[in-house]
């Protein structure tokens, strides 16, 4: 039998006090590289505007990109080469014109390049009017998701669960976004579906720890263990688990990250970024804010709340 | 036991069967794609046709002609091209059939355009206006601006911002007796109508376009979503489809007006920039009219900024950006003639150089300059510009406002080569029309009465044609030449062909990938499915060994039908979607590790492995049940949300995770009981 742990016993409640700390400086020095740069660092999907990828055979030298498109009034258009240096991503302001943007510089670029006319790859065109519908939709989707799990993890456990839950994945999201902010990365459509399936995954954590913490609850009543007690208890059964899954899960999105290719660029790193957020908050976060409750609050219906158990 | 266990194998077979009869036509239709495009690109290579045209002209059932035409000159190779091409037609047939029922790939994949139309509100209410005073131009600006805003309906803002400004509507459209609901009402079924016809326009033009399978949808109450896949030209896709094609013909006023009318904007924008100068005194009187019809006037052009012409920018900008490039000026006129100054003479038009049109464009439409211009008039510019030593002209033309015909009566248009003779010129690509009675009527009217006038063709506003009425034309033949190649020849006789647009829209947005990322974004997903499954596999072999494999046969059974589920519902794979499908391998396994960990734990506590067996799947369900819920859940609003691929991604993580509590449960409690049912274990391989 292969086994990464056998039986643990870490006390992990006892290093909750820390946990919480590196969280919370992880979290406000994102919210500081927020507030810098003024936000996230939006794509063209919120913000609106034009987006080419052009790719040439051969590399080719931005400048002379650059006075193609200078030529056609497009001087202070963004450009970006990657891969081989042969791919230039170039992205226009939204202007009256609207998508007759992407035409001409294609043309343009033919012009200028004649001995390497560049192919196009992708164009991306969004009017400022649905980059701003689609970041009202991303909100709302963000905090529907929020919602329905409150409102499902009270019903299958208690309510604090569900706060604990919540918090932990508001904590996740927060990292995320603070990563994404310190990198420089674009949040864009698919960085957003990436919060939310991360919202379910790391969910999913949280919920087979809350599971055999109330199993313990029941099951180990009689023992008269403290709650961190039990709460250890559990989160040290579940914890090879834990970690299994989250490997699996891991190199998946490592495979994804390395072999998806350049338009899921963004959505793979979220994933990753918060696959280890998950992972991590789970433990130290959402168990924690049920050990804190619990003691201000609950201890004294402990024992009732177990005989009456949830299920 | 035995017989809920029979009941779950039953269960498996008829997955297994309902997937595999899902995944046939995919198999086959991927298997014969293969073939048809290397028939397809061999008959390229020889013809020299491009793969577009040879699946346009097979859909037509006009290949075999196409090649015959294309290999005229050579006699070799023909019969081979012939016969492939005729394989290429057999298997094309069976390819549609498979196709409708294999798995459809997202434009991401196979490359294509996703285009978003929404109807143009504020034009087509400024298209409505009975009259557009000052004030309109005023309300409708800020109209304009507040609708911008998300979720904003347009005339909710149009009432109020009337209302507040205590303006009738009825001072604009419908009728005095109308109240403002009732016209705001009358209005959004206009919109709507229009949506609808432009719908079916759109269908006609897209169909004459050659894509297969086109898919065009209506979201919401304004705007229309089309989808092309596999198309090459997006340029060209786009101007045909968006098109409003407004077709219309005018009469031109006479030089003699004209003329008349350019004097009177000379001295206007005199009066102007003297006024501009506070140097009143230096209004000047009437000034030598400039002959238009004079060819090949010698101009002694300078180069001068817009500000040199606009001393206060602000006051006469009508809201178009302040652009900073120069003009080209004759500054010998300057002074005398400041709007002559900046036009020329085309043969019997007047020409403006390209880089002079924006500027002729606000003076033509600042107050004063408008004043002068009569009542029923307007200058249009022509649609595309001519060289002429080394400048670019655009021709400036005073019409008519309103048309005496328009394209409603039009019942067929084509593209040919002009044979020469009195309306066709020989030689040259044109569009030649067919109107129904009614239009011929009104035609032979309208040319009778105009002789050796000159009556403009104008499609959506811009003058494509403007030729001299010889004689009266009887039969509703009218022929539009100027200057086109075939390709501009034939799409304009498509977008003739299927009408003009009941209002204008406008691309709101665009999502196109190339060909070339398409194919990449498949290899791609490819390569990572199979690394990220090889990866999963192996682990949970490493890990549970042989339970671990029985893990591994779930797993594969859950891919499978996963793509059986996205075959029978019709779902689109995209690129996300294979990234949701790698990502349920890493979650699919979570199942069986929370049911194997638990038998672990069940076995370490001394039972026998058949009671661990059941203790261990009995205790982990309910985890399982709960942790995939709330991923589902989340799945769920993320495909209420989404767009194209983030829905395709959606679909797949909900079928993933939906499909994992059937064979990460039941496949492999079926596993497990065979085996303990076969002998007793006293240990298992977990």
């Amino acid at each position: 039998m292969v086994q990464f742990f056998r039986e643990t016993h870490i006390d992990f409640m006892q290093k909750r006090n820390y946990a919480i700390l590196a969280s919370a400086i992880l979290i406000l020095i994102g919210i500081a590289s927020l507030l810098i740069k003024g936000g996230p660092k939006y794509s063209i999907d919120f913000l609106g505007g034009t987006e080419i990828h052009v790719q040439f055979q051969q590399p080719q030298d931005p400048g002379a990109v650059r006075a193609a498109l200078g030529a056609l009034g497009y001087a202070d258009a963004e450009i970006k080469q990657f891969g081989g240096r042969e791919d230039f991503l170039i992205r226009v302001e939204q202007q009256e014109s609207g998508t007759k943007i992407s035409g001409d510089i294609l043309a343009a670029l033919q012009k200028a390049f004649p001995s390497d006319p560049p192919e196009m790859r992708s164009i991306e065109s969004v009017g400022p009017k649905i980059g701003r519908e689609l970041r009202t939709a991303s909100v709302w989707a963000t905090l529907i998701s929020l919602f329905l799990i409150l409102i499902y993890v009270s019903f299958r456990f208690e309510f604090i669960f569900a706060v604990g839950a919540v918090v932990a994945l508001f904590h996740d999201v927060m990292v995320t976004l603070g990563v994404f902010s310190l990198l420089n990365l674009e949040v864009n459509l698919a960085v957003v579906a990436a919060f939310l399936t991360l919202v379910g995954y790391s969910l999913n954590d949280t919920i087979v720890i809350f599971d055999r913490i109330r199993e313990n609850l029941k099951v180990r009543r009689r023992e008269n263990l403290k709650i961190e007690e039990i709460i250890n208890l559990s989160i040290n059964q579940t914890l090879s688990r834990t970690i299994l899954t989250s490997l699996t899960v891991f190199f998946v999105v490592v495979v994804l990250f390395l072999f998806g290719g350049e338009v899921i660029h963004n959505f793979s790193f979220c994933m990753l970024i918060g696959v280890i957020a998950g992972s991590y908050s789970t433990i130290f976060i959402a168990a924690t804010l049920v050990v804190e409750w619990y003691k201000k609050h609950h201890m004294a219906k402990i024992k009732q709340r177990s005989a009456v158990a949830v299920r | 036991m035995r017989r809920n266990n029979t009941f779950r194998v039953v269960l498996i077979i008829i997955a297994l069967i309902w997937s595999g009869y899902q995944l046939y036509p995919t198999f086959m239709f991927n298997r014969l794609k293969d073939q048809a495009n290397s028939h397809l690109n061999k008959i390229a290579q020889t013809t020299g046709l491009s793969t577009d045209e040879i699946n346009v002209a097979l859909r037509q059932g006009q290949l075999e002609q196409r090649i015959r035409t294309a290999l005229k000159d050579k006699s070799e190779g023909l019969a081979a091209v012939l016969d492939e091409a005729k394989k290429l037609a057999e298997l094309d047939d069976n390819i549609a059939k498979h196709e409708m029922r294999a798995i459809k790939r997202g434009l991401d994949l196979q490359g294509g355009s996703y285009l978003v139309f929404e109807v143009d509100l504020p034009k087509m209410m400024r298209d409505l206006a009975k009259n557009q005073d000052a004030k309109f131009e005023e309300l409708m600006r800020s109209v304009e601006t507040k609708a911008q805003a998300p979720n904003v309906d347009f005339f909710d803002v149009i009432a109020q911002e009337f209302g507040a400004a205590q303006v009738r509507l009825s001072r604009y459209w419908g009728n005095r007796s109308q109240t403002d609901a009732q016209i705001v009402a009358d209005r959004k079924k206009d919109a709507t109508d229009a949506v609808d016809r432009n719908l079916e326009i759109l269908r006609n033009r897209i169909d004459q376009f050659g894509v297969s399978e086109p898919s065009i949808t209506k979201q919401g109450d304004r705007r229309i979503v089309v989808e092309l896949a596999g198309i090459t030209d997006v340029g060209r896709a786009k101007n045909i489809i968006g098109k409003t094609a407004q077709l219309k013909f005018s009469l031109v006023k006479d030089p003699e007006i004209t003329n008349d009318v350019i004097v009177k904007i000379n001295e206007a924008m005199k009066r102007s920039r003297a006024t501009d100068r506070n140097d009143s005194t230096q209004v000047a009187s009437a000034t030598a009219p400039v002959d238009t019809t004079q060819a090949a006037k010698v101009r002694n052009d300078e180069e001068v900024s817009v500000n040199e012409l606009f001393p206060q920018t602000g006051q006469v900008d009508s809201g178009a950006a302040v652009d900073d490039s120069t003009l080209l000026v004759d500054k010998e006129i300057f002074e005398e003639n400041p709007f002559s100054s900046l036009i020329g003479s085309l043969g019997p038009d007047i020409g403006v150089p390209e880089k002079n049109l924006r500027a002729v464009e606000r003076i033509l439409h600042t107050p004063e300059v408008r004043d002068v211009i009569p009542e029923d008039a307007d200058f249009l510019w022509s649609n595309k510009t001519e060289q002429l030593a080394d400048t670019k002209y655009y021709r400036l033309y005073l019409v008519k406002r309103d048309p005496e015909l328009t394209g409603t009566y039009l019942t067929n248009a084509q593209a040919n080569i002009g044979s020469g003779g009195r309306v066709s010129r020989q030689g040259e690509w044109e569009v030649s029309m067919e109107m129904n009675n009614e239009g011929a009527k009104t035609f032979s009217v309208v040319t009778s009465a105009n002789v050796n006038k000159r009556l403009a063709i104008l499609l959506d506003d811009k003058i494509v044609t403007a030729p001299n009425i010889n004689e009266r034309i009887p039969n509703g033949r009218a022929v539009i030449h100027g200057a086109m190649d075939a390709e501009e020849a034939g799409d304009l006789a498509i977008v003739l062909r299927a009408g003009a647009l009941q209002a204008p829209m406008h691309i709101i947005e665009e999502r196109t990938v190339g060909p070339s990322l398409g194919r990449d974004s498949i290899e791609k997903g490819q390569n990572s499915a199979i690394i990220g499954f090889v990866i999963v596999v192996a682990f949970m072999l490493f890990y549970y060994r042989l339970s671990g494999l029985i893990a591994n046969i779930a797993l594969l059974l859950n891919v499978i039908i996963v793509f059986a589920a996205l075959a029978q519902f019709k779902a689109t794979l995209t690129l996300p979607g294979i990234a949701g499908i790698i990502l349920t391998f890493g979650m699919a396994v979570d199942a069986n590790v929370l049911i194997f960990e638990r038998i672990r734990e069940e076995l370490r506590g001394g039972k026998t492995v058949k009671a661990a067996i059941d203790a261990g799947y009995d205790r982990a369900f309910w985890t399982i049940f709960d942790a995939n819920i709330t991923t589902a859940l989340t799945a769920v609003v993320l495909l209420q949300f989404g767009s194209g691929p983030v829905k395709g991604f959606a679909i797949t993580l909900l079928f993933g995770i939906i499909v994992s509590m059937f064979t990460a449960i039941v496949v492999t409690r079926v596993i497990y009981d065979w085996m303990t049912s076969r002998r007793v274990m006293t240990s298992l391989s977990i």
